[in-house]
């Protein structure tokens, strides 16, 4: 059998029949993960929502598992392809396990009720994002994160090939958008399942990801794994920043470098200097410092107080 | 997991015992007094001209199983509209079936044509859908659940009006029987009546069943169910249709009532803290009934021998509960 999990063929996508992105071209293989970044409003839940069929196709076809979904019924897609969408949710008086169970879906008979190994497939799920011991709590009554990974083991219920998350970590914190894309590589390593979705952190998406596809104002851009995508140049073009730039040894965007002359110079190493230079920006020096690369950074924040850079 | 199903055990139980002391206290009283051993006696005798087996019976039957109807038919209508207020007197879809049904009953009684109950329904039906295409319109535009509501408050006025506009050119013998209806009453159903409703309710309840795992995961939303493998464009229709069903039955047969739909599931829900479509279903029906049992009581008893409107009764503890559920969700998410 093919590796091939997920692919399109001159998929176009877009509104009411007509098309925001054109010839968007996908190839998700088993045990990857491919993660679409851009701008908002280009397009990437756009994309997402067509590929799970919540929005009809303006073209092309979608294929799972080598079959155009087109002519696949609900059900063989659902128990092929399980979603984590963005936005929050608050059933009523569900609890976590309730939630997760709804994921047994495709699996249950006519009336939906769980069997003993359904039961124990959902309990499984949960101890696979570390959240058993919220089984039994109430879902609108847990944090964000949790509530993130309570939904990544509703996926899993659905014992999917194919999993499509839309901007999985806006919500949280940056601990649980740590802990909630370490959970999904290691599923996506271990179960050998292949993963979709889309990111606004460029630092995860750089770290996270197999394969990187870039949708830009003007269309799909670049695609290709992070370490050919993330260059300096090609983000400020993606994000269209005229000021600042992207730094791409740290996967963050920066703000605009000072002219001028400096009045500190700073002289860094391992990782040293990177704290010490928002303190001059705080007192209001402006500086100047190297590393290694032979990039130049500055940050002033003169005439202003408490103004200085993000590192 | 076991503490839950036996929960669920206990409350169903304590319903449907509630519901028994209901229905015998409501065949006991009235306007002519029965011991307890006269009302049995009675039963068994099965005297169909008799107050208790001509009069009382049915008109019990009709307000337990049309309350269960409409309770379920608000259960149906708040999933399928994700907020706890909806229900079919709110959002006018009674008022819409009142409105059809008495322009058929003043077209047609004028021309000494007798309306039969499956016409009747079938005149409710038409109306409640109409109501329904109006607020399922406006629901595309509207996206606040408060908007909602305030739309179907709307609609529910503009049919009363139309309903009002019909009744001025019903004969003075029509009146009389139009207007007792058209603010909801259980009195003056036949068995005739009482076996239609039991058909008609009994299939509807049996088809949302049979819907309750859809439902189950359509609490999560659309997008959950599709991915879950719900066909959503069939799914919607199908609740749809149901909601009206029930609902249109019971305005066929006894008029529009208020607030059963709101405060009937919301009851039942605390009581058994679950939303669970399998358990909430027959729970709503059995808590819609019990609830209507106790307003119907109320209606024939409290003024007697003079009947009130029951919708009147139903406001009166209904009412209350929609506007805690309203307050107490304002602090949530919506």
């Amino acid at each position: 059998m093919s590796n091939l999990r997920l692919h399109t063929e001159n998929l176009a996508v877009g509104y009411n029949g007509r098309p925001l992105l054109q010839d968007v071209g996908l190839t998700l293989r088993q045990g990857e993960i491919m993660t679409l970044i851009g701008p908002n409003g280009a397009g990437k839940s756009t994309i997402l929502k067509s590929v799970i069929r919540q929005l009809a196709l303006v073209g092309g076809a979608v294929y799972l598992n080598g079959q155009d979904m087109a002519g696949l019924s609900e059900g063989a897609i659902a128990r092929q392809l399980s979603v984590l969408m963005t936005g929050r949710l608050s059933p009523e008086l569900m609890t976590c396990f309730d939630v997760a169970a709804t994921g047994r879906y495709p699996y249950t008979g006519r009336l939906g009720i769980l069997t003993k190994e359904d039961r124990e497939k959902v309990f499984q799920c949960l101890e696979l994002v570390h959240a058993l011991e919220l089984a039994d709590r109430d879902f609108s009554r847990i944090s964000d994160g949790q509530r993130q990974r309570v939904l990544l083991a509703r996926a899993l219920c659905q014992e999917p090939e194919v999993l499509v998350l839309d901007e999985p970590t806006s919500f949280l914190d940056i601990r649980h958008k740590l802990e909630l894309l370490a959970i999904l590589k290691d599923m996506v390593r271990t179960r050998r399942l292949a993963a979709l979705l889309s990111l606004h952190e460029l630092d995860l998406a750089q770290k996270v990801s197999d394969w990187v596809v870039c949708v830009g104002a003007d269309g799909i851009g670049r695609q290709g794994p992070p370490e050919e995508i993330f260059s300096s140049d090609y983000m400020m073009e993606l994000y269209g920043t005229a000021r600042g730039s992207y730094n791409a040894l740290f996967g963050s965007l920066e703000l605009e470098a000072v002219k001028g002359t400096p009045e500190v110079f700073v002289i860094g190493g391992g990782g040293m200097g990177n704290s010490r230079l928002p303190t001059f920006a705080a007192a209001g020096h402006s500086f100047c410092c190297w590393r290694a690369g032979g990039k130049r950074f500055g940050f002033s924040s003169r005439g202003g107080s408490g103004g200085g850079g993000r590192f | 997991m076991k503490n839950r199903a036996l929960r669920y055990g206990l409350c169903m139980v304590l319903l449907l015992a509630l519901n028994a002391v209901l229905l015998a206290w409501n065949i006991n009283a009235g306007s002519v007094d029965f011991t307890p051993g006269e009302v049995l006696r009675a039963l068994l005798d099965g005297n169909a001209g008799g107050i208790i087996w001509g009069i009382r019976l049915p008109r019990v039957l009709a307000a337990s199983i049309l309350g269960g109807a409409l309770a379920v038919s608000g259960f149906l209508l708040q999933t399928f509209f994700a907020n706890p207020i909806a229900g079919p007197f709110v959002l006018g879809i009674s008022s819409g079936a009142k409105f059809v049904v008495s322009l058929s009953m003043v077209a047609l009684l004028s021309r000494g044509i007798v309306i039969r109950s499956a016409a009747l329904i079938a005149a409710a039906f038409a109306g409640s859908m109409l109501s329904m295409g109006f607020i399922l319109l406006l629901s595309r535009r509207v996206k606040q659940m408060s908007m909602l509501v305030v739309s179907g408050v709307m609609i529910g006025y503009i049919c009363s009006a139309l309903t009002d506009f019909v009744v001025t050119f019903a004969d003075d013998s029509n009146i009389v029987s139009l207007h007792n209806w058209s603010l909801g009453s259980f009195s003056g159903i036949s068995w005739e009546n009482v076996r239609l409703i039991v058909w008609v309710v009994c299939g509807a309840m049996l088809l949302t069943l049979l819907l309750s795992k859809p439902i189950g995961a359509y609490q999560l939303g659309e997008v959950y169910a599709q991915s879950m493998g719900v066909n959503i464009k069939r799914f919607r229709v199908k609740l749809i249709l149901l909601s009206s069903i029930l609902s249109a039955c019971v305005t066929a047969f006894a008029g529009p009532i208020s607030f059963v739909g709101i405060a009937a599931p919301h009851l039942v829900k605390s009581l058994f803290h679950t939303a669970r479509p399998i358990v909430m279903i027959p729970a709503c029906f059995l808590g819609g009934s019990a609830f209507c049992l106790f307003c119907d009581l109320v209606a024939r008893t409290a003024f007697a021998p003079r009947d009130i409107s029951i919708s009147s009764v139903t406001a009166v503890f209904g009412a209350p509960v929609v506007l805690y559920l309203m307050a107490s969700r304002k602090g949530g998410r919506t």
